[in-house]
């Protein structure tokens, strides 16, 4: 089984004055088709620089990022877009959902950044809009949503493109914990269901476990790597590659 | 992104934020309608003026005269540059002159009713004739009748005859009122030494009653180049003025050395028309290079539109200002809007919208401010265009004189092509002032998505 995305030795460096903050200090793993990951860490780990770059966000001072194989961290900005539109869903923090826009309009805007009509964009996030149980709330407005709709509603624009990745930053960080449970159970499911791939990233150690595997990074290392062993997806990794998969642990 | 789709993104945008875009839009409008009502009434000045002097003799024809400041007298050339029957013919050769006109003017008096009046009786080509404008009863003399008669200018019936005594001006129906006609004498005689004293002369002064063939059309109030005069067929006048003054031809004519009167005729103005407005200037140095003095209305056009063209643009640069005003509105509308829509152009772009997308986005937006604009502002030019013209028509009798212009015509004129070029011109101030932001939109970093607030 050959691995998705293959990192190898990235380094994200700022210089801030005269001195250099690591805020990613060589990091080499692999991730799978079909595996839903958690990249953990506490603020300032690094954890959302990673994320930032895997997705084409930012560019990486060093290292090697290849998704599906091709070299993102050699791609310019337009076609990082272009790569994002064809490949990549994004769920948020904090929604951002367009204001002046309804919640199908919402799922379909990816679509139309491809420039797909009208009709067919809204069938498609109609049926992914019933798939995630908010089918009956296409026509309000963000502003009349809760959190944890509008959150669907998120996750609904990430699928809609029919993604190969689905990166989501802390999509629960503004939620309560019933919802929480609630969107996180649904984000297995659709990974496992549909056999996505999902880098999510958060602070929470309880929120990570539902993950199939954890990365845990602590100041721009990788110092931990927890496999749920019952997940179906890491067994079957395991079966055919007869190791786990790649992940380098440094520092302590 | 197809474009219908980044169209309609974009007027959501704009309605967003209603009350900005409609400040933005109302400067646009500012702007639009000032250039636009400025340049239109550069445009109907120099309308106006166009029709002024096409009313007052045609465009196309330009007046040749003796020139008089020769230098060399010398017998030869001043045959050269005497208006004769042979000059009429050289004139007649020239590139782009389609008719020549001499045209023979003699002076009478006239008495009728008991009032008097002095005035020129022309005559000229039938081709100067056929471009007179005529009342619809009368109609050209024609070319080769035996009898002599006149077309009237509308102002010597009008404003020429004069009571004797009273000198109270007095109106001529030429059709009712019976016109005598007295010709100058002539101051030539073959022989000198027996000449007549000047009361015999008089005395001997035989009083006419020609026949009227037309009156040129416009009242009382209309001035034209040909409204004094009368005019007659050149060749019946001559033959009509041969009986008169035998082989001296003319009441004064010119005589040669010897004191013997010219044997052909010398006229006082020779009428060349041209084919084509553009080639009068051309024709007009030719005539002027043979050594006469020459003028035409479109000299003085041209030199007036001259004036008028700095008038216009000064007019315009006032209206430019404005506009130029608007442009900023519209930028720091932009700006501003791209402050505030960061995130969402972060998020925009992190889903995959092309950069290019994000930049035609605003440039719509600031492109629709632009048209809507330009579109409100050509309505309210149109209406104060046709305030200025109520006002400055009969309607407006004080404020029209103040102006000067009163005779029909529009001081305020807006064509067609000026309301196209004022709405593509809106479209080109709103996007040419969106596109620094726009650009801006597109450069901004994808990260701003990520962040939270």
């Amino acid at each position: 089984m050959e691995p998705l995305i293959k990192v190898r030795d990235l380094y994200k460096i700022f210089n801030i004055g005269s001195n250099k903050v690591y805020a990613l200090n060589g990091v080499s793993f692999d991730i799978y088709k079909g595996e839903f990951i958690a990249i953990v860490g506490t603020s300032g780990s690094g954890k959302s620089t990673c994320l930032n770059m895997l997705a084409g966000l930012e560019a990486p001072s060093k290292g090697v990022i290849q998704i599906a194989n091709k070299r993102i961290d050699r791609m310019n900005e337009a076609q990082l877009v272009r790569f994002r539109r064809q490949n990549v869903g994004f769920i948020f923090q904090s929604y951002n959902l367009i204001p002046s826009m309804n919640a199908i309009e919402n799922v379909a805007m990816p679509l139309m950044f491809r420039g797909v009509g009208h009709e067919e964009r809204m069938k498609a996030a109609k049926h992914y809009m019933e798939l995630i149980g908010i089918g009956d709330q296409s026509m309000h407005m963000p502003n009349q949503m809760s959190g944890g709709q509008q959150q669907r509603v998120g996750i609904a624009r990430a699928l809609v493109i029919d993604p190969q990745i689905i990166f989501a930053d802390e999509p629960t960080g503004n939620l309560d914990s019933h919802t929480t449970a609630d969107v996180l159970d649904l984000m297995k499911r659709i990974v496992s269901e549909e056999q996505r791939t999902m880098v999510m990233v958060t602070h929470d150690p309880h929120i990570a476990s539902w993950a199939d595997r954890q990365l845990k990074v602590v100041d721009g290392h990788i110092v931990e790597t927890v496999i749920n062993e019952s997940s179906p997806i890491e067994i079957k990794i395991k079966e055919e590659n007869g190791e786990p998969p790649f992940c380098e642990v440094t520092g302590s | 992104m197809r474009l219908y789709d980044l169209f309609k993104l974009a007027l959501s945008n704009l309605k967003r934020r209603k009350t900005r875009t409609f400040l933005t839009i109302l400067g646009v409008v500012i702007g639009t309608a000032s250039i636009v009502v400025m340049v239109s009434l550069g445009l109907g000045m120099s309308q106006m003026m166009l029709k002024s002097y096409q009313d007052e003799g045609s465009l196309t024809m330009i007046r040749v005269y003796e020139s008089y400041e020769r230098n060399d007298s010398s017998e030869k050339n001043k045959q050269l540059t005497e208006l004769t029957d042979d000059n009429v013919e050289r004139f007649r050769a020239l590139d782009h002159v389609v008719e020549v006109s001499p045209a023979l003017d003699v002076s009478v008096s006239a008495k009728c009713n008991g009032a008097e009046s002095d005035f020129t009786i022309r005559g000229v080509s039938q081709y100067y004739l056929s471009q007179l404008k005529l009342r619809e009863c009368g109609e050209i003399p024609k070319k080769d009748q035996n009898e002599l008669s006149l077309i009237y200018g509308n102002q010597i019936l009008y404003n020429s005859f004069y009571k004797t005594k009273t000198y109270e001006s007095m109106e001529i129906d030429p059709y009712k009122d019976t016109i005598f006609l007295t010709f100058p004498a002539s101051d030539y005689s073959e022989k000198r030494s027996n000449s007549d004293s000047e009361s015999d002369t008089v005395k001997k002064q035989k009083k006419y009653i020609i026949p009227v063939s037309g009156i040129l059309s416009g009242g009382k109030d209309d001035w034209s180049e040909n409204s004094y005069n009368a005019y007659a067929d050149i060749d019946t006048l001559k033959k009509f003025l041969r009986k008169l003054y035998k082989k001296a031809l003319v009441p004064a004519p010119r005589t040669t050395k010897n004191g013997k009167a010219y044997t052909y005729y010398v006229y006082d103005t020779i009428y060349v028309f041209v084919d084509d407005m553009n080639n009068v200037k051309e024709v007009q140095k030719q005539l002027a290079d043979m050594g006469f003095s020459v003028n035409s209305n479109m000299e003085w056009l041209e030199s007036a539109q001259q004036q008028l063209g700095m008038v216009q643009m000064v007019l315009g640069g006032i209206g430019g200002v404005s506009l130029l005003v608007a442009a900023i509105g519209i930028m720091n509308t932009m700006m501003m809007s791209i402050y505030e829509r960061t995130k969402e152009i972060g998020v925009m772009k992190v889903l995959g919208c092309d950069m290019s997308d994000i930049r035609n986005m605003f440039l719509f937006e600031s492109g629709i401010i632009g048209l809507m604009g330009g579109i409100a502002g050509l309505m309210v030019s149109y209406l104060i265009s046709f305030i200025i013209n109520f006002l400055t028509s009969d309607n407006g009798e004080s404020v029209s004189m103040f102006i000067g212009y009163s005779e029909g015509g529009s001081l305020s004129y807006i064509p067609l092509w000026l309301a196209a070029f004022a709405i593509i011109f809106a479209i080109a101030v709103g996007s040419v002032a969106g596109y620094v932001p726009a650009v801006r939109a597109m450069k901004l970093s994808p990260l701003a998505a990520i962040r939270n607030e």
